[in-house]
């Protein structure tokens, strides 16, 4: 009897002593990035002592990020720090799961990184964290194709745009596109027709909501015009939606409109001819054009109890060293990505030709933060549907339009 | 007037200790869940805050204002009817035919090699395969002159290629159910049946098929189930694209639960989905059990 008390006991002991142990282990930091990615910014963690209070990586994919947080947080294991994708932030948020900015990390961020960044990390007002990696889209051309159909410089409207797809665009003898103009993203998210929209409607002068997230402007004039162009790349047989633009490496592609983040895979498809063969340039929307931006950026758990020490290590990994890049920077510059911290980029080696467009939209303002509104993914995935029904021409882009309107103002009457 | 009722030796809760473990079992992994999710569907919850009581909205949502839903209950329908019609008889047919052939035992494991395969690896085979530009059978075609299909961009095509790639999937296994019950029949009866002058095909349906009617109708009946609750082929081949032509209801309710982390809507998607799979089977049980 005494032996079986002291096993229950020893139980008891044990359930109870594992949070106050948890209290005092290393903060963690739940990020996407492989460890091999992530390696620069693993060995900060590894080397971080302050005052006592060290740190751990913690690895979940970027596909399952989400759910694993929810999971995590339902039984109570939590990471202290996130990064998170800018377009979960707004349910984040409106559940209590992220923690506000304290004020001197508020003024590190306003003074240290670009505006249209903070705004990625901004809620109603309201700063959430760091903006740790940025992604602009710009328009890449396979230079070798347009030369090669007697175009000399990558387009600067929409016409031109048209003409060098026109150009370029072969077929074989079945009637299929072999060398397609342009292509748009096959991705699961929607984002591939979804981005580049994004893009002509902020090029249009418009945004794709109300400041207050109350109505949806998919019914406006400028996402008409959004929609109708790039439907009509389609419809007018300058590319189909069986071409994909993450088929761009291959060389079978003329144009895309691309994140900056592909350089790698477009790299190594082009081998030595690279650099001379791929060109970045703006959204081929005349003199005022605009671009989107999405960022992650690093916030600090609500629940967590160590919510002081976790902020300073966030500032800890995001802060210049002696004059030269952060933890963070030095991670995004391996991984070929950006960042909006103009400390980094000031002490980062100079862009090269592909880069250097990212990050001057990002510098002159002309990338705009993707909205922060809540469900996100969902309305992205139904903006996706809608517009391959209009560039499918099952639907004219009116319809579809007027159709997505309503039904996204049906996710936003439940929220604002 | 008393009477004495000798029972035996009481046997207490012993019973019940030895039940025990399937019992925890059941209530944990089974009942809590279902209870859990039949609450669930009259809640709006995200996982991320605590769920609140809406009533019969998320029924109502999804049965009158969601065209999406619907259409994913049609490609779930279409779906199911086109691997049984087609996939029963298959694998039927291939039981059949292997029954009488040299080596059958090989050309049954051949068959059933794709159960042995991850689903995801067969999806992705088959996307190389059925590709529109780059897919083997395009590109023969091609060669021969012809323009091959849109397997998988062309929404009726899709939803097809899905149905064919399941059946391919599948027929082993159920070939395996029938070539049991067809080794399982008697030879004594075809020697009777061909002295009182059956031909093949006669004796293939009024001795065959009868005799093997208890494997059809549990074939049948799995296999619909299985149709209409499977997702995992469509979520890695289409992922239920393009254009939502090859959604079925899992794969909606799925997506509706995990990633626009509407959890009350998705149960209410996945127990509607229960009642009709539930109700569906229990006809075609009968129906199928009372002919036999």
């Amino acid at each position: 009897m005494s032996r079986q008390m002291t096993s229950a006991a020893a139980l008891a002991a044990a359930t109870f002593a594992a949070p106050v142990a948890a209290q005092d282990g290393p903060l963690t930091v739940a990020m996407h990035y492989t460890q091999e990615q992530a390696a620069p910014l693993i060995a900060c963690l590894d080397g971080y002592d302050a005052a006592g209070a060290t740190a751990e990586y913690s690895q979940i994919s970027y596909r399952d990020y989400l759910q694993t947080v929810l999971t995590g947080r339902l039984g109570g294991q939590s990471p202290d720090i996130y990064n998170v994708y800018s377009i979960w932030a707004a349910q984040m948020v409106d559940n209590g799961v992220l923690a506000a900015v304290p004020e001197d990390v508020a003024g590190f961020v306003r003074d240290g990184y670009a505006a249209g960044t903070v705004d990625a990390a901004t809620i109603d007002g309201t700063l959430w964290g760091v903006p740790t990696e940025v992604s602009v889209y710009m328009l890449v051309s396979n230079m070798a194709l347009l030369r090669e159909a007697g175009i000399e410089t990558p387009p600067a409207t929409w016409e031109e745009l048209r003409a060098a797809a026109e150009a370029v665009t072969t077929r074989n003898d079945q009637g299929r596109i072999e060398t397609a103009g342009f292509a748009f993203a096959d991705s699961s998210t929607g984002a591939g027709v979804v981005h580049p929209f994004y893009a002509l409607t902020f090029s249009e002068g418009s945004d794709v909501y109300t400041d207050d997230f109350a109505e949806a402007n998919l019914d406006g004039g400028a996402a008409l015009a959004a929609l109708t162009r790039e439907a009509g790349l389609v419809q007018d047989g300058l590319t189909d939606l069986s071409i994909d633009a993450y088929d761009f490496p291959a060389g079978g592609i003329g144009m895309m409109i691309m994140a900056n983040w592909y350089e790698s895979a477009i790299r190594e498809g082009f081998g030595d001819a690279f650099d001379t063969d791929v060109a970045v340039s703006a959204i081929p929307m005349g003199e005022d054009w605009k671009t989107l931006q999405y960022a992650f950026f690093m916030g600090v758990d609500s629940a967590s109890e160590r919510q002081e020490e976790a902020w300073a290590l966030v500032e800890y990994l995001n802060a210049p060293r002696d004059g030269g890049v952060s933890c963070m920077g030095e991670m995004l510059e391996g991984l070929g990505a950006l960042t909006a911290n103009a400390a980094d980029n000031a002490a980062m080696e100079a862009p090269d030709a592909f880069t250097a467009p990212f990050l001057a939209a990002l510098d002159d303002g002309r990338a705009i933060s993707q909205p922060n509104v809540m469900q996100a993914a969902e309305i992205e995935g139904m903006m996706a549907q809608a517009f391959e029904r209009a560039m499918a021409g099952e639907t004219t882009p009116e319809e579809a339009l007027q159709t997505l309107d309503a039904e996204v103002e049906d996710i936003l009457f439940e929220f604002y | 007037m008393s009477s004495v009722r000798d029972d035996g030796p009481s046997v207490g809760a012993a019973p019940w200790v030895f039940l025990a473990p399937l019992l925890i079992f059941v209530a944990v992994f089974l009942i809590l869940p279902l209870g859990f999710s039949v609450w669930l569907s009259f809640t709006r919850w995200n996982p991320l805050g605590t769920p609140s009581w809406v009533g019969l909205r998320q029924f109502e949502y999804l049965l009158t204002r969601d065209a999406d839903f619907w259409r994913s209950i049609v490609n779930t329908f279409v779906f199911a009817f086109g691997f049984v019609a087609v996939g029963v008889p298959l694998s039927l047919g291939l039981a059949f035919v292997f029954s009488r052939a040299r080596g059958k035992a090989v050309w049954r494991s051949i068959y059933y090699l794709p159960q042995l395969t991850n689903v995801v690896a067969i999806a992705y085979i088959w996307q190389f395969v059925l590709d529109d530009r780059y897919g083997a059978i395009n590109r023969l075609l091609g060669m021969a002159g012809m323009r091959g299909p849109d397997w998988l961009t062309d929404p009726g095509m899709a939803l097809v290629s899905v149905i064919l790639v399941m059946i391919w999937y599948d027929a082993g296994k159920n070939m395996l159910v029938f070539s049991a019950a067809l080794e399982a029949v008697d030879g004594e009866i075809y020697d009777a049946a061909t002295l009182d002058g059956a031909g093949p095909m006669r004796t293939l349906w009024s001795v065959t098929l009868p005799i093997i009617r208890p494997a059809f109708v549990f074939v049948t009946v799995t296999s619909f189930i299985t149709g209409m609750g499977f997702f995992a082929l469509v979520l890695a081949m289409t992922g239920g694209g393009p254009r939502g032509a090859t959604e079925v209801t899992a794969l909606y309710t799925y997506r509706m639960a995990f990633e626009d982390l509407r959890m009350g809507r998705a149960s209410a998607g996945a127990l509607i989905l229960f009642a009709i799979i539930g109700v569906l089977s229990a006809v075609q049980f009968r129906a199928l059990r009372d002919r036999a």
